[in-house]
């Protein structure tokens, strides 16, 4: 009785949820889909609707790979070879008497095994690599199918007895194709999206904040790779039969500039872009026909022209272009604000040591913050003070020493893991993700801590998934609040200021609810209006009992801030002290000023 | 025992061609940070503009051509070979180097090849064709082979091989002591500085991109006699050629040559070696190789995997 209840309570959140979220876009799109799944009953003989139910399927894989590719910001040339893996896996099994909807899971399962071998040797380079380690997967299973006939079914390829009528394909197609979208769109505006678009956009900041790029990135290959496999498995029961010539880079490459013509990184995009290729394929044969020549060969020309023009015209495809005139804000989901500060923790930094070859970097630091105090690290340039934050966030390894946080030992722990015990840093550029807003920023870093924020929980909208989605995006408005950004949260973060973007950045580590926070130069650059923000958002944030670790040149904000100075020059602690004894200190001045004669 | 020579001619003179592409996709590796997946397709071009202008479009056998004109169609496949190298950089890759784009240029170099592969193909409709050889290896040997000690070999093979490994040769040097060598060693080194220090780099870079492709290309024609060739010809050699600078990641063109050598070694080992009963044969010949330059790279650590300077 009580589960039912839960149940039943749950599905009405669920509604309410949908019912907020609802837009017109959302109307456009059931209405457009709706439509479209009339087609057969109302035009029944006047399209040919294999030629439709075949090209939904590829727009199926071309929005799995729009996914890889948009948002992942991996360029995979080898969707066709997917596509391939699941076509054969699935004729196979569908010809020895498999029900078709098993056969192509099955197949789609075996292009996601695939993608994660693939996957797994590009993820964790960049995007140059996994451009050229998928071109040469695609030739690899084009090569393949052309050497093993007895896995291809050779020059006939493989006879899949049919099981479904053309309409029920065509009506399968269509379905799937707006699940596809709809999951594209999901995943986009989850946190789970927002940290693979970050990881794409500023991999070190990205990193910074705690998020893991090679994961989420095999992630969004794998699930690529099954769709494209699932798209395959259901077309060669579509057509019969499973021609492996047809997986060649030629399909890989058709899908690709789908991809690019209408936009990867948007639900409906890659959709349009097969439309668009399908409408070029029939400009050619008419091409072709009126010119008496072959007509396979304008094909590919024309792809190839037409790439290039979206390419050279700049856009991120047609329609990105036509979303940005008419501008459909999404309803804004009402915010419960709930946030429990963490309190403040105490890091220390025992006899911690970095040599690059035979430079000292960082001759044993002695390092203590406690909770609402601020420390200083100031000195020269090239004295250890970056390499001294690097090492305390994880991003380098110590040759010696080590660093705690209240008194655990965290010096074999990675960046990502520091992160989530309360210990995160800010790097000295402007790190922040320009295409996303301000708000989707601060999600990223806040989005580390969450248990139920994975892509399968984010696709199926479980109720934890989505009571935690809320929660994570109140404390990232938290967190744009205490830095006086709120009301900036919903523009792109590459048109704020300089001096805002800096902000910005302090921002997304705050709502990773960190305990300590390390700052590069927070004011590099920044208007004297800007630096008084910037104390203010500093000292705010001491009050509610964090410890904080500076590096800056700004010796004004030095003096506003910091309770203790540490002067470090040559890797060597040099001087320590209240900021007035600092700056009487004749050692000091010496090593900024050079030595008296 | 007879078998070894025979592969391992036949295997360096496929792979001396794979090695002089894979110089030609680490030197534009390093020179730009990309790559020019359009490469293998201008090589291409060019052995079929030599096709062109030595046979024209006809049905061909390997006679029939002076050595004059071959000479001057070679010399006019190595020059198309440049003008579309150099002038395929400043289309495709130099606008979007510009913008940071990534995935403009990897859309862009895979358009300007199937754009090649098509004008090719439209040219050259049939699914193969066999370029005039001007030297009459035939008449050397037994029909071509030659016998040294009970192992026979093709002396085109070797010749193709000489030839390639000659060019590599060629190549190292004039990066190590010519002028224009030193000036690409500067840009791959620091492009900013390099041009701060007076090195003309919009001139070397896109002069590279041509010169990279056409010593290919004349590998490729050279080798071109030895079997059929269609649109797909290059392309293939290009992939090849990509998986064995991805191998040694791009490293310094000795290296990429090496791994080219050793892809081609490989490939000819695996179609035809056997022991006892045991053998893979061709079929294989063309997946393992490649399946092991995919698996060379998930086993390596990542150092500069997704490393951005702060």
């Amino acid at each position: 009785m009580s589960a039912i209840a839960t149940t039943a309570g749950a599905l009405r959140e669920a509604a309410r949820d949908a019912k907020r979220s609802w837009t017109p876009a959302a109307w456009s799109a059931v209405a457009g889909v709706g439509l479209a799944a009339l087609v057969p009953f109302v035009l029944p003989g006047s399209v040919r609707l294999d030629g439709l139910a075949e090209t939904g399927y590829l727009a199926l894989a071309a929005v799995g790979l729009g996914f890889a590719v948009g948002i992942g910001g991996m360029p995979s040339i080898a969707q066709g070879a997917f596509v391939g893996v699941g076509a054969v896996c699935a004729a196979h099994l569908a010809g020895s008497g498999w029900p078709g909807p098993l056969a192509a899971l099955v197949g789609a399962a075996a292009a996601a095994l695939a993608g994660v071998a693939v996957g797994t040797a590009v993820v964790r380079f960049r995007p140059v690599y996994v451009a050229a380690a998928t071109w040469i997967t695609t030739w690899l299973v084009a090569l393949g199918l052309d050497a093993f006939p007895s896995v291809s079914g050779g020059s006939r390829g493989l006879v899949v007895p049919p099981q479904w009528s053309t309409t029920v394909h065509y009506e399968l197609a269509l379905a799937l194709v707006a699940l596809a979208m709809l999951a594209h769109r999901m995943l986009s505006r989850s946190s789970f999206g927002f940290a693979l678009e970050a990881s794409a956009q500023r991999p070190a900041a990205a990193a910074a904040l705690g998020a893991d790029a090679a994961r989420l990135r095999l992630r969004a290959f794998a699930g690529a790779a099954a769709v494209g496999g699932l798209a395959g498995g259901l077309a060669v029961q579509l057509l019969g039969v499973a021609d492996p010539s047809s997986y060649g880079p030629w399909l890989s490459f058709q899908l690709l500039v789908a991809v690019f013509v209408g936009g990867g990184a948007t639900a409906l995009g890659p959709t349009v872009g097969v439309f668009v290729l399908g409408g070029l394929s029939l400009v050619a044969d008419l091409f072709g026909r009126l010119t008496g020549s072959e007509t396979a060969r304008f094909g590919p020309m024309l792809a190839a022209l037409l790439l290039l023009a979206v390419l050279t015209l700049g856009g991120d495809g047609l329609v990105p272009a036509v979303a940005r005139r008419l501008r459909w804000r999404g309803a804004r989901p009402e915010v419960v604000a709930a946030v429990t500060p963490m309190g403040g923790g105490s890091l220390a930094a025992r006899r911690l040591g970095k040599r690059f070859g035979g430079l000292v970097a960082l001759d044993a630091l002695e390092l203590d913050v406690r909770p609402g105090h601020v420390v200083a690290l100031i000195g020269p340039n090239g004295s250890g003070k970056t390499t001294a934050l690097r090492l305390l966030a994880g991003n380098l390894q110590p040759d010696a020493g080590e660093v705690r946080l209240d008194e655990v030992d965290l010096t074999a722990e990675s960046t990502s893991q520091r992160v989530r015990r309360g210990l995160v840093r800010t790097i000295q550029s402007n790190a922040i993700f320009p295409h996303l807003t301000a708000l989707e920023n601060a999600i990223v870093g806040a989005s580390l801590r969450r248990r139920y924020g994975g892509a399968l929980r984010t696709l199926l909208a479980t109720p934890n998934a989505r009571h935690e989605a809320r929660a994570t995006r109140a404390r990232a408005l938290h967190a744009l609040r205490v830095t006086g950004l709120d009301h900036r949260a919903d523009d792109p973060a590459g048109s704020l200021t300089g001096a805002e973007q800096r902000l910005l950045m302090v921002a997304s580590a705050l709502a990773t609810a960190p305990r300590v926070l390390l700052l590069d130069e927070p004011s590099a650059g920044a208007a004297p209006q800007d630096l008084d923000r910037l104390i203010g958002v500093v000292q705010g944030l001491t009050e509610e009992g964090l410890a904080v670790v500076i590096v800056e040149h700004n010796l004004r904000l030095v003096r506003s801030l910091a309770e203790e100075v540490v002067v470090l020059d040559a890797g060597k602690r040099l001087a320590a002290g209240r900021p007035t004894d600092i700056a009487a200190n004749p050692a000091v001045r010496a090593a900024y000023f050079g030595r008296p004669r | 025992m007879e078998l070894t020579l025979q592969i391992v001619v036949s295997g360096l003179a496929a792979g001396g061609v794979y090695g002089l592409v894979a110089i030609g996709h680490s030197l534009v590796f390093r020179l730009t940070g990309t790559v020019y997946l359009a490469l293998g397709d201008l090589i291409g071009l060019g052995v079929f503009t030599t096709l062109l202008v030595a046979a024209g479009t006809g049905p061909i056998t390997q006679t029939n051509v002076s050595t004059g004109r071959y000479a001057i169609a070679l010399a006019v496949g190595v020059l198309v070979c440049v003008v579309a190298g150099a002038g395929g950089y400043l289309l495709v890759v130099q606008p979007f180097l510009e913008r940071r784009s990534t995935l403009g240029w990897v859309g862009a170099t895979l358009a300007l090849a199937f754009a090649i592969h098509a004008v090719i193909e439209s040219v050259f409709p049939r699914s193969a064709y066999v370029l005039p050889d001007p030297i009459p290896f035939q008449r050397i040997g037994e029909g071509g082979y030659v016998t040294v000690g009970g192992a026979s070999f093709a002396v085109r093979a070797l010749y193709v091989a000489a030839v390639a490994f000659a060019l590599a040769g060629l190549v190292a040097w004039a990066i190590d002591r010519t002028r224009m060598g030193r000036g690409l060693q500067a840009i791959a080194a620091d492009p900013e500085g390099a041009l701060v220090v007076g090195v003309p780099l919009s001139r070397l870079v896109p002069l590279a991109f041509g010169l990279g492709g056409a010593v290919a290309a004349l590998a490729a024609v050279t080798a071109a006699p030895s079997a059929p060739v269609s649109a797909e010809t290059g392309t293939l050699l290009g992939v090849k050629g990509l998986a064995a600078a991805l191998a040694v990641r791009f490293g310094p063109p000795l290296y990429a040559f090496a791994a080219g050598a050793l892809l081609g070694l490989a490939e000819a080992a695996i179609a035809n070696v056997h022991f006892g009963g045991f053998e893979l044969g061709p079929s294989y010949s063309q997946v393992i190789p490649l399946a092991l330059v995919l698996v060379l790279l998930a086993a390596r650590p990542a150092a500069e995997a997704l490393e951005e300077v702060e």
